[in-house]
């Protein structure tokens, strides 16, 4: 036992010891969750609005009031054709451009006033949407005027400002998790083969296994530590909620803690030296848990191939399980599938590896 | 021209490398050829459920047209609002489209009246997106108006064409940046940087040697990129091919300063990975790669300013996607040149021979 | 009793045979030396001991326990140095000891009387990081932390390579203690002095036991290989004065109160062969990394080849070849790409390149290894070739700093002949090195203690200045009056 709790020691000074390292895996959680909380949204804000129209009467003015009112929209500019306003559409000095027909005030009941939104498609999804936006409040305008009618109100339920950080909470624990877990593990096994140092280790009495989960266990706690750190950003001040109960939450979460040190134990011993085991713990495990886990992309849209191998990747189930317990707020019981498939990936990963594991050099 | 013979050198190193040619290949082929699909934010299959109150011809049309359009699955009729609500809360409906009384009638008297479009928007994009859809439809079916929408530069709204340019930025930002710090940190770790140090190399041949070569790395992996996304997807660049390389070299001129300058300051292989990785992660999440730029809060989009990805995605995605020219673009350009020149004299400054 | 029993063990890797049918026994108490050049398969040897390889064929055992059976029992009784620094260097002299006491289930207190004579010398830096210590005194603590569970086994994969003599002595006279405990020894190494002081020797060359016994019958059968004649060398001190290459006046550097190199001054003469030595941490890679344009000196003044170190330090580089035992050539180039590229950076043109890569490898009978990735070279040959390549652009001094550390005494002395032929062209060489009988093949030589030039002069002068008869002796009484333990 005294051995044991000085390897932890020994390998806790390591990591205390190079600061640089220590502040990144500190830091990069709370940096992360600030970027996805407030930075990443797709919500309609600030759109720059070119207004073509030959000549400013009443009408046009007001329907343009509106449309720079709203949060939505700003008029950035004004032109009176349109092959400048596309011009400025092709430099990316304007998002979208609204045509009036000339005199537009004077046409507005017979019909023949017209407007036009021409809409840079190179998002294809925000010109949707800000095209829709747009339409609705010309739409609105034209209605209080009796010349249209009828129309769309749309409501945003549960999550009217279209805030990412729900989504995202998860995502970014399952990454998180990830990179110190199996990444900085499996680098800190392979340093020791490299350095030599795994070789007075090999030839002392201990258990290779002891040796293992010694490396392990610092890491689970800087885990933990992130962890916490996470959750209290995105309860405190994203108010993101915790709807389900924590110790479940918690519980899952040490779950696939568990799955993420098997994944970098197995690299450690499968990689010789510490670039080939970065490059696979980032192109192996740390690609496919950003793209492929459904944090930002859903697993839904993915042709089904990719979805089938989106089922294999960890952090997909993890986050599945986050969002039910977190957002949704149901109990375990309801997250029976997701801890099932973890604990066979663990059971499986582990035992491969510690039967891989050499007790030898070769 | 000592600088020849540096550069021939990093190029065998490279090419002995048992790893780095075949990853320079498969890397970005792997990505273009997986990755656009998985990146796809093109929102189809949106259960939909109807709620009218109306039950005239012009409400029944209405229900019609939702039916036909290929982005929802029509989820069938609900009797109220509230029952349908409840039908969301379970997950079997995505959006409510709800039909108000008298619809039909208030239409045709000139009354104003409003479809009501509610859209579970816990996954912000797909609800948005749904909505609009859905707005798209009723809108135009309230009879004659004067809104048309005309669609520029992707007109078939393919999700790719976004992607792809983005796709390639992070290729050429992963391969400039990553594969000369972890380069220089090596040679730090096995001291060969001593020898080079010893000898009357300038900081600037030395910088360089280990600069051009990812240069190259990063044209040869645009170029792949461009054949592919031709062959497989066909989709070509709107605007000249030779701005989109000039912008690629500016941007592995940064990118492959930055590295240096990370691993002038690192000592191990471990520190340049994390704070490469780090700085990479912030630089596209604030480039507006994902998500625009104009719908972060204020003090994201003072950050973006000292971005240089932000202006080269907007610049590649100006050429590319919109088919600007050297011109359109000057501003991003002007931007990115004091990038370079800036973090080229840095990775040189902090290059220390003599301490 | 016997302790250690090999019997017809062979192991290759690829098709690389490193041992090959090799059987041998060993008592207990025996402090048993194994000698043979690098890539003879040693550290193969001491790994399958150690149960760390598995041998192909044959079957070996420690203390009765066989290797491959009985892995636990062996790994309870043996200490292991392999030959690279096995200490975490970001650990403190003490937690690395803690921690290997612990590995062995025991602590530092209860074994502290088997440490003593080892540890006490370290002890006074127990709380400094193992990776800022020196040489003498890693390995010192290397030993420290393979004896602190009471082995009764112990292997040592070349402890003293780039030990200066005086820590050696010691570092021997430990080992003799520990023999004299009634500890098994296995050790090997590339110095005759120490060679002496085994018991039995075996002599083991490309996988193969050639001869065992004891150390001055095995010397003598393959004297070629050890015992090369030494060169013949004129001792008297070359050239006029006033053509000096390198002149020191007061040198220093400090780091923080700390006097790494204490105003040193000397001059080294045009074509001279200038041997700088001292113990380990006595401030010669300080002084050589300063007139090498490496760093900034903290006060005093110095040229090489009339250039000024802290200002024109980029002009010296032009004029100067450096040579370290570190690293001397890109491991992954190719014997020719290698001269290449050194050669384009002293702006030679391609054709001049070409036709003087070609004479440079028949000179050193290394044609046939033109082609040859230089990872793949025996360390012997990469120090010649990293020796020609430092001089292929003809400088005006060479700086050579450890050159032959854990090279046999053959290849040594062929390498000693190249700095001669260097020499006679008129290059200056400036060279550190452990190998006292290296430093009488110098012309002059100087002795660093604690950061000060302590003795300066031709070997034989100082030879009679301090009334010895060799080398060993005048370097064992200046480093001995060291104030500062190394560091």
């Amino acid at each position: 036992m005294t051995t044991f709790i000085s390897f932890i020691i020994k390998e806790a000074r390591h990591i205390l010891r190079d600061r640089r390292t220590l502040l990144i895996l500190i830091g990069m959680p709370i940096v992360m969750m600030f970027l996805f909380g407030f930075a990443i949204t797709t919500e309609v804000r600030n759109v720059r609005i070119v207004l073509v129209s030959s000549s400013i009467d009443n009408r046009t003015q007001k329907i343009t009031n509106r449309l720079d009112a709203s949060t939505y929209f700003n008029i950035t500019a004004k032109t009176s054709n349109t092959d400048e306003a596309k011009t400025l559409l092709k430099g990316n000095k304007a998002d979208m451009a609204i045509v009036f027909s000339p005199n537009f005030a004077n046409h507005i009941y017979d019909g023949e006033a017209r407007v036009q939104i021409i809409a840079d498609c190179a998002d294809p999804n925000m010109a949707i949407q800000q095209a829709s936006y747009a339409s609705q409040i010309i739409l609105s305008e034209l209605t209080s005027v009796g010349v249209a009618n009828g129309g769309a109100l749309i409501k945003l339920m549960y999550n009217p400002r279209m805030e990412s950080a729900y989504n995202f909470v998860p995502g970014v624990m399952g990454m998180i998790l990830m990179i110190i877990c199996a990444m900085m593990t499996s680098i800190s096994i392979v340093r020791e083969k490299e350095r030599g140092t795994m070789e007075i280790l090999l030839v002392s009495p201990v258990r290779p296994i002891l040796i293992i989960v010694a490396k392990m266990i610092p890491y689970l706690v800087l885990g933990i530590v992130d962890l916490i750190f996470i959750l209290t950003i995105s309860y405190f001040v994203l108010h993101v909620p915790i709807a389900g109960s924590l110790l479940s939450l918690s519980a899952v979460s040490v779950l696939f803690i568990i799955v993420a040190l098997s994944l970098g134990l197995l690299i450690s011993v499968l990689t010789e030296t510490q670039v080939a085991a970065m490059l696979a713990s980032g192109m192996m495990l740390l690609m496919p848990s950003i793209l492929m886990s459904g944090m930002i992309y859903p697993i839904e849209s993915m042709p089904v191939v990719l979805q089938f191998i989106a089922h294999l990747v960890p952090a997909s189930w993890f986050i599945s399980a986050c969002r039910k317990i977190m957002i949704m707020g149901v109990s375990i019981t309801m997250v029976w599938k997701e801890v099932c498939v973890m604990t066979i990936m663990a059971i499986l990963l582990l035992t491969i590896s510690l039967k891989k594991f050499k007790k030898r050099l070769e | 021209m000592i600088l020849r013979y540096l550069i021939e050198k990093e190029f065998k190193q490279i090419r002995r490398n048992a790893f780095l040619p075949k990853m320079i290949i498969m890397f970005p082929i792997v990505i273009m050829l997986v990755i656009p699909w998985i990146t796809n934010l093109e929102i189809k299959n949106i259960s939909l459920l109807v709620v009218d109150n109306d039950r005239t011809t012009t409400s029944q049309r209405l229900v019609h047209e939702m039916e036909a359009s290929n982005y929802f699955i029509f989820k069938g009729m609900s009797s109220s609002y509230d029952e349908a609500v409840k039908e969301m809360e379970k997950g079997n409906a995505d959006i409510i489209a709800v039909i108000p009384q008298y619809y039909s009638r208030d239409l045709v008297n000139g009354n104003p009246t409003n479809v009501l479009i509610a859209s579970n928007s816990v996954n912000g994009t797909k609800g948005a997106m749904g909505a609009s859809y859905l707005s798209n439809i009723v809108v135009p079916s309230t009879g004659k108006l004067p809104i048309s929408v005309l669609n520029l530069f992707n007109i078939y709204q393919d999700y790719k064409v976004f992607m792809i340019p983005a796709l390639m930025a992070i290729l050429l930002i992963l391969f400039c940046g990553f594969m000369p710090a972890l380069n220089i940190v090596g040679e730090k770790e096995v001291g060969t940087i001593e020898q080079i140090n010893v000898t009357p190399v300038g900081k600037f041949s030395f910088i360089m040697a280990k600069i051009i070569p990812y240069w190259v790395i990063g044209l040869v992996v645009m170029t792949i990129c461009f054949i592919l996304s031709w062959a497989v997807y066909g989709i070509t660049s709107a605007g000249p091919l030779a701005v989109i390389y000039l912008l690629a070299i500016i941007m592995a001129l940064i990118m492959s300063s930055l590295g240096l300058i990370i691993s002038n300051y690192s000592s191990t292989m471990q520190q340049a990975m994390l704070v490469m990785w780090f700085c990479m992660v912030c630089f596209i999440l604030l480039s507006g790669l994902f998500t625009p730029v104009r719908s972060m809060p204020d003090w994201a989009q003072y950050l973006t300013e000292i971005n240089p990805m932000h202006y080269f995605i907007d610049a590649m995605r100006i050429v590319f996607i919109r088919g600007g020219s050297l011109f359109e673009i000057m501003p991003q350009f002007m931007a990115l040149m004091s990038f370079s020149a800036v973090m080229g004299t840095w990775a040189v400054v902090s290059y220390r021979k003599n301490n | 009793m016997t302790a250690i029993e090999i019997n017809n063990v062979t192991k290759h890797f690829g098709k690389v045979c490193a041992l090959d049918d090799v059987s041998l026994s060993i008592d207990q108490g025996e402090l048993f030396g194994i000698i043979g050049p690098d890539g003879a398969g040693k550290t193969t040897l001491f790994r399958i001991l150690a149960t760390l390889l598995v041998p192909e064929t044959g079957a070996a055992s420690v203390d009765g326990f066989n290797t491959l059976t009985m892995m636990r029992d062996i790994r309870k009784r043996v200490g292991y140095m392999p030959g690279k620094f096995s200490l975490y260097q970001d650990l403190t002299v003490e937690e690395n000891l803690k921690f290997f006491a612990t590995l062995f289930d025991t602590t530092v207190e209860a074994n502290y009387d088997s440490i003593r004579d080892i540890y006490s010398q370290i002890e006074p830096f127990k709380n400094r990081r193992a990776g800022a210590l020196s040489g003498g005194m890693k390995q010192k603590l290397a030993l420290s932390c393979a004896l602190v569970h009471k082995p009764s086994v112990l292997f040592l994969d070349e402890p003293t390579t780039g030990v200066d003599p005086v820590s050696r002595k010691e570092f021997w006279l430990i080992l003799q203690k520990l023999r004299d405990a009634g500890m098994t020894i296995i050790v090997s190494t590339p110095y005759l002095d120490e060679v002496r002081q085994c018991g039995r020797i075996a002599f083991l060359n490309k996988g193969k036991i050639c001869g065992v016994g004891a150390p001055d019958e095995i010397l003598n059968e393959f004297k070629d290989v050890f015992c090369p004649e030494p060169l013949s060398h004129s001792d008297e001190a070359k050239l006029s004065e006033d053509n000096d290459v390198i002149v020191v006046d007061g040198l220093c550097k400090t780091f923080g109160t700390f006097h790494a190199v204490d105003h040193i001054s000397f001059r080294v003469h045009r074509g001279e062969i200038f041997g700088f030595l001292g113990a380990n941490g006595a401030g010669k890679t300080t002084a050589m990394r300063m007139l090498t344009g490496l760093s900034q000196p903290s006060g005093g003044k110095a040229t090489v080849g009339g250039y000024d170190v802290s200002t024109q330090y980029e002009q010296i580089k032009k004029h100067i070849g450096y040579m370290s035992q570190k690293f001397s050539l890109y491991e992954d180039l190719k014997v020719w790409e290698n001269i290449r590229l050194f050669a384009g950076i002293y702006g030679m043109d391609d054709k001049e390149i070409a036709s003087k890569t070609d004479s440079l490898l028949s000179r050193l009978g290394m044609s046939e290894h033109k082609n040859t990735i230089v990872k793949e070279l025996p360390l012997g040959w990469k120090q010649k070739l990293a020796f020609s390549v430092s001089i292929f652009h003809k400088p005006d001094v060479v700086f050579l700093d450890e050159p032959t550390g854990g090279v046999d005494p053959s290849t040594r002395k062929e390498f000693w002949t190249l700095i001669y032929e260097a020499a006679a062209e008129g290059i200056t060489v400036f060279v550190t090195t452990h190998y006292m009988d290296e430093a009488e093949y110098c012309d002059r030589i100087s002795i660093m203690v604690d950061g000060q030039i302590k003795a300066l002069g031709t070997p034989s002068q100082l030879k009679s200045q301090f009334g010895v008869n060799n080398m060993d002796s005048v370097f064992t009484m200046l480093a001995r009056k060291a104030q500062r333990k190394s560091d």
